[in-house]
């Protein structure tokens, strides 16, 4: 039994690569390998619903489609991990913050100054 | 007792809004043993909201009875004043009522704004990006050299494609070993109070400073305990390494730096530390410095509640 993650993953994997929207019968038949029921379908599409990654047309029956690329949403992640304000330093913890190009240059010269592998153990 | 109690506890308080924050701040010996200076900067914290809203408390309350405890049970069982309850007493309880709903509201809300932005990070991660070989650990398709961690209950642990093609193997082990740190030691719980303060009281210069303070310091700890699991030569350096590309790479974008000196910014400190490490904390100090820590908590909470056993 795959996890609801697996399962989420391989859906907007689908609707990624399908030409236009589709319906959620069409999604079960291409996820045919899985043998998944039609309402695991739907509860996997409400659920991409509710977190904001897939939105569905009025028609009958529904079409589903993603509403952004995969590179979309890995652009909206890292926007946020890069311009995070000092306030949000606590949501993550970043290995280090960006310096401007002075102060890179001086601890470029600092490394070199401590010389090739020359600690002392 | 009561007015000596309080006149105690607003100078206590006074103490731990200005003088004793800027002189941690400005310390040289934190950056020997960070975990310490980490105990240290939480009792300061503690201390200083519980002495300011303990003296508010005990001056708005001292027309109920003799100490706070006292004054208190009087209050909560309806007995009337004993002395005329003036203006000022009003006042400085409603000062004590705000300060201490601002100061835990703001930390609820930090909480739970940051863990709402926590689950929205993960959502995305999760989908965007497939399952790496560490279960705990994702690849994002990034071409910005950065690492980080997602705390909570299930935590995560990223690294950008850039960060992967710009390190060798043993600096991206020492950027692992860096977050794991992190991650074990619950470092974003150190810092929450501080994050909150500083949102509850931007007026104060000692909040700002007390953030930036922990934050670097819970940063060197991280550094230290990856260094520990670390194999090869010269861990020390491969992990300024690491930080010298990672920050070279990143940018300087919307990233606040004060000075422009190496020693004057947080990565800086963190890259001279490693190259020239500073002797650790003798064993003296560093029960000097806890114990401090400890009678730091210990006096206001003395003041607050021993004079009903006197």
């Amino acid at each position: 039994m795959a996890s609801l993650g697996d399962l989420e993953r391989a859906v907007m994997d689908r609707l990624w690569s399908a030409e236009g929207p589709l319906a959620a019968a069409e999604l079960r038949d291409g996820l045919a390998g899985r043998g998944l029921a039609l309402t695991t379908v739907h509860t996997v599409l409400s659920r991409l619903e509710q977190k904001g990654f897939v939105v569905h047309d009025e028609g009958r029956p529904r079409r589903f489609r993603a509403r952004g690329t995969r590179a979309d949403h890995a652009a909206e992640l890292m926007h946020e991990v890069l311009g995070q304000a000092g306030d949000r330093q606590a949501v993550l913890a970043r290995f280090v913050g960006g310096v401007d190009p002075d102060e890179a240059r001086l601890l470029r010269e600092l490394l070199a100054a401590a010389g090739p592998d020359d600690e002392p153990r | 007792m009561l007015p000596a109690t309080a006149a105690a506890l607003a100078v206590l308080s006074a103490l731990l809004a200005w003088p004793v924050p800027a002189l941690l701040a400005r310390a040289r010996w934190p950056r020997r043993d960070p975990l310490v200076a980490l105990v240290c900067w939480q009792a300061v914290g503690l201390a200083g909201g519980l002495s300011i809203i303990g003296a508010l408390l005990v001056h708005g309350l001292a027309p109920w009875g003799h100490s706070l405890p006292e004054a208190a049970w009087a209050v909560a069982t309806g007995h009337p004043a004993e002395a005329p309850v003036r203006g000022d007493h009003w006042v400085t309880l409603t000062l004590a009522a705000v300060l201490a709903t601002e100061l835990v509201g703001v930390l609820l809300l930090s909480w739970v704004r940051t863990t709402r932005t926590r689950r929205r990070h993960r959502e995305l991660l999760e989908l965007v990006v497939q399952p790496a070989s560490l279960p705990d650990a994702r690849l994002l398709e990034h071409p910005a050299p950065v690492a980080f961690c997602i705390p909570g209950a299930r935590p995560l642990l990223v690294l950008s494609s850039g960060m992967v093609a710009e390190l060798d193997d043993a600096q991206l082990a020492a950027v692992v070993a860096h977050e794991r740190a992190h991650l074990r030691e619950h470092h974003h719980l150190y810092l929450l109070p501080f994050v909150a303060w500083e949102a509850a009281l931007p007026v104060l210069p000692a909040a700002a400073r007390a953030h930036a303070a922990v934050r670097t310091l819970v940063e060197m700890r991280a550094d230290d305990v990856a260094l520990g699991s670390l194999p090869g030569r010269a861990p020390r350096r491969t992990l300024a390494q690491a930080i010298v590309v990672a920050a070279d790479g990143a940018g300087g974008g919307g990233v606040p730096i004060g000075a422009l000196a190496v020693t004057g910014s947080a990565v800086g400190a963190r890259v001279v530390r490693l190259l020239e490490p500073p002797s650790p904390l003798p064993t003296w100090a560093r029960v000097l410095a806890l114990l401090s820590a400890g009678l730091l908590l210990l006096v206001p909470t003395a003041l607050l509640l021993l004079p009903a056993v006197l």
